[in-house]
């Protein structure tokens, strides 16, 4: 299996030529990708946990809103990414 | 809702979070102490217990309004519970609930004990465990007491209630048909193994246990102190880590063996004042307050250490309980002309 595996990328290496198999960009917006499915499954629970307070109380919707979008700062951090890796042309 | 899927502990943790810190509070109990049975139910109208008592305000006043709206808002807030979880959480929101039916049987042996009405009996269910409403009544319909444990076969409480009937038939007291409900409730509940020692199931265990150690020493108190020439075996709940069946029958005969046997344990700690109490002033009343104090407590305790539980969620049932319990005990004294101070040692406040 391994022995196939080498092969595979060698062949890969091949046929892109001194080309990397992924570009430094589009690595980067795997990461903002990758970033952004964290920052979604941190919002369920916090998003649940707020609509249950919400239903309690209704001035509680600011603090609700706030705590659930807090971990969208993650996608804003991995967008930053994107800008920091140079473009290969 | 149902038992199938993910257990949604963020949602229902938040709701019961802020019902937990708005329910009464020092202040609360202070302004109630110093009202008369209406004035209770028109405090009542402006928190939780509005519905209640705009719904039963009609028929009823005074103190019976009150029993009923806190019966009726008991149930309808445990219902709610049971509505918002899921998955496990449903699961063992539900099985705790069965402390309802539990309640709910024992009421109907009593009411049928003591030749109450049908209407007295039904006055005194809450309807917040597993029985449905229709078996509630046929429980209700039944003429005797040997019915009510036919009508049970096939529940939970079946094969517990049974054999307790013999006894019961033999000593003429409702004790053993009693004492069989709880055990029935009590051995149900705890999960029988617990693998992994943090999981949610071992953390409910973790929670029962507790309650079954408190309900045990309280019944081991009981008996001490009167004298009784009950076998303590009898009343002992499996599950609990605090008493062995074996040794509770010698501790029982020496109260200071069962008190030092209690402070060597793990809720030491927390009941020590209570337990100096008990030893000086010798008063049980004082000691039970403690150990509902300590339970509650306890359970706070542990809906803090484990958020993402459903030590919260039972945290909450609890006072909500002892609030239940506390507004009743104010009432009562209130309309049976107890004085504030007498009204105070009745309440358990944290």
């Amino acid at each position: 299996m391994f022995e196939n595996f080498a092969q595979l990328t060698t062949t890969l290496t091949q046929t892109g030529g001194s080309m990397p198999a992924i570009t430094p960009k589009s690595a980067a917006a795997l990461a903002v990708g990758l970033a952004a499915l964290a920052a979604g499954y941190a919002e369920r629970g916090i998003g649940s946990a707020a609509v249950g307070a919400i239903a309690e109380d209704q001035d509680l919707f600011g603090t609700g809103l706030i705590l659930t979008v807090l971990p969208e700062t993650l996608v804003i951090l991995a967008l930053v990414v994107v800008f920091v890796v140079p473009t290969p042309f | 809702m149902s038992a199938s899927g993910p257990a949604n502990y963020e949602y229902v943790v938040a709701r019961v979070r802020h019902r937990r810190a708005s329910l009464f509070g020092d202040d609360e109990y202070r302004k109630l102490l110093r009202m008369g049975t209406g004035g209770i139910a028109r405090f009542m109208e402006d928190t939780a217990y509005e519905a209640s008592i705009n719904r039963l305000g009609s028929r009823y006043s005074g103190v019976d309004l009150v029993e009923y709206a806190l019966n009726d808002t008991l149930a309808s807030e445990f219902d709610s519970l049971l509505r918002w979880s899921e998955g496990r959480l449903y699961d063992q929101v539900a099985k705790y609930l069965r402390k309802f039916d539990a309640w709910n049987v024992k009421t109907v042996f009593r009411g049928l004990y003591s030749d109450a009405t049908v209407d007295e009996i039904r006055a005194d269910f809450v309807d917040a465990g597993e029985f449905s409403e229709e078996f509630l009544e046929r429980l209700v319909a039944a003429d005797s007491i040997e019915t009510v444990v036919e009508t049970l076969d096939g529940t939970l409480f079946g094969p517990y209630v049974e054999p307790a009937f013999e006894d019961y038939e033999e000593s003429g007291t409702l004790v053993p048909l009693e004492n069989a409900v709880d055990r029935a409730y009590y051995e149900n509940l705890v999960p029988r193994r617990v693998t992994n020692q943090d999981s949610p199931q071992a953390l409910y265990a973790e929670f029962l246990t507790a309650e079954i150690d408190f309900r045990n020493a309280r019944n081991a108190l009981r008996l001490a102190r009167s004298g009784a020439s009950v076998d303590p075996e009898e009343y002992f709940i499996e599950g609990g880590t605090l008493f062995e069946a074996s040794e509770l029958a010698s501790l029982v005969e020496r109260k200071s063996d069962l008190v030092d046997r209690i402070r060597e344990s793990r809720y030491g700690d927390e009941l020590s004042a209570a337990l100096n109490d008990l030893e000086e002033a010798d008063s049980l009343i004082g000691f039970e307050h403690a150990l509902d104090r300590a339970l509650l407590e306890y359970s706070d305790h542990l809906s803090y250490v484990y958020p993402l539980s459903v030590c919260p969620v039972l945290a909450y049932i609890l006072a909500k309980e002892r609030e239940v319990d506390n507004i009743r005990a104010i009432a009562r004294g209130r309309e049976a002309g107890l004085s504030e101070d007498e009204i105070q040692e009745e309440l358990v406040i944290l």
